[in-house]
């Protein structure tokens, strides 16, 4: 049976501007699914890009972008991106439009 | 009772979150972005991974890079009998090791709880290593006794919350501080030992040791509280790290052993 994990990384979190979630270790994991859940969204945000990236680090200092980017949703509702073959660490990154907020859940669906 | 060295996934230590009912703005602050447990192979940015004291994976805590943030893992079970439980680890501490200096005073604190309740009263054994304080070595092993008051959660009077973690009723063991060994740069890390010794039919104390030390605990006691409608013969688990300056805190915690000493 393969093993899993999935870890809730931030919870009822607002993001306004630049945003980066926590350095998560899954160097045993060989897949993830990083889901954002918008709770709620507010300022002018909806025709604005809002779009996160994954990025991977070797040591869980420094970062690069892994070439994943996923929407955020501009209403309640769940986006999500794949990520297979990503080494140690793993985070998401990214900016949410001048004047505007998203409140977030976002979890690491970790597979091995 | 239970043995987790971490090899085969977190094996039932999750997040802590506080009570909560309607909504998630109804937890309590203390409680609100506790992190998460993850699975390392405690990979440094200068010599690589160092895997746990035992295999590849030991479970890291790792706190916000905000003075005063806090990573909790907590593992839930029942106890079946009233008697001696002893509860034995290895863990080690460091900061994140994004600058190059000693920053032995980065972590505040780690500690290692119980939370128990018998038909009587819900009780909470906390002992904590204060490690520095606002960048100041202190090096003792503390204890809290006193709590801060219950808080109705939510509007059905069956819900209520205290942040037993808070940072204030901290007493000192009454012994002379413990340096242990944090080592010359971030990236080394050494594991130490830990044991804590409770009796569920007295609730007290029965014993503590790190390493080296074993301290008297015939005069500190747990909190203490009347029963709660929920949570009979609970045992819960838990370790914790906090971080004394805006700079990741992470507390690694490998081969947990929960025992007690009955037949049957």
């Amino acid at each position: 049976m393969r093993r899993s994990h999935t870890s809730v990384v931030e919870r009822n979190r607002v993001w306004d501007g630049v945003f980066e979630t926590e350095p998560y270790e899954a160097a045993w994991a060989s897949e993830a699914i990083c889901f954002v859940r918008t709770l709620d969204a507010s300022g002018p945000i909806a025709d604005a890009d809002a779009d996160a990236r994954v990025q991977i680090s070797p040591d869980g200092i420094h970062w690069c972008d892994e070439g994943t980017q996923l929407s955020l949703a501009r209403e309640p509702g769940v986006t999500f991106a794949k990520v297979a073959h990503f080494g140690g660490f793993l985070r998401l990154v990214g900016e949410v439009p001048n004047g505007a907020e998203i409140r977030v859940i976002v979890y690491l669906t970790l597979k091995a | 009772m239970l043995h987790d060295d971490f090899d085969k996934g977190l094996e039932g230590w999750t997040a802590l979150i506080g009570n909560y009912e309607d909504s998630q703005d109804a937890v309590l602050p203390g409680y609100r972005d506790l992190r998460p447990p993850m699975l390392s192979n405690a990979t440094m940015w200068d010599t690589g991974s160092v895997g746990a004291l035992d295999g590849v994976y030991s479970m890291k805590l790792a706190t916000r890079p905000e003075e005063a943030s806090m990573a909790v893992g907590v593992k839930r079970v029942t106890w079946r009998h009233a008697g001696p439980i002893q509860l034995e680890a290895y863990v080690t501490f460091k900061p994140e090791a994004a600058e190059l200096r000693l920053s032995e005073l980065d972590v505040r604190a780690f500690g290692v709880l119980f939370d128990l309740q018998d038909a009587n009263e819900r009780v909470m054994p906390h002992l904590r290593y204060l490690n520095a304080l606002d960048g100041a070595p202190v090096g003792r092993w503390q204890y809290k006794k006193d709590r801060v008051p219950m808080a109705d959660i939510g509007g059905t009077g069956k819900t209520r919350s205290h942040f037993h973690l808070s940072s204030d009723g901290w007493i000192d063991l009454d012994a002379d501080p413990q340096p242990l060994c944090y080592n010359e740069i971030a990236t080394k890390q050494n594991w130490h030992y830990l044991r804590v010794g409770f009796d569920l039919a007295t609730m007290s104390y029965t014993s503590f040791q790190c390493n080296d030390r074993v301290y008297d605990v015939s005069g500190i006691a747990p909190m203490v509280m009347p029963a709660m409608a929920n949570l009979w013969c609970m045992l819960n688990v838990a370790f914790w790290v906090e971080t004394d300056l805006n700079k990741r805190s992470f507390l690694f915690v490998d081969s947990v052993m929960l025992s007690g000493d009955w037949e049957g």
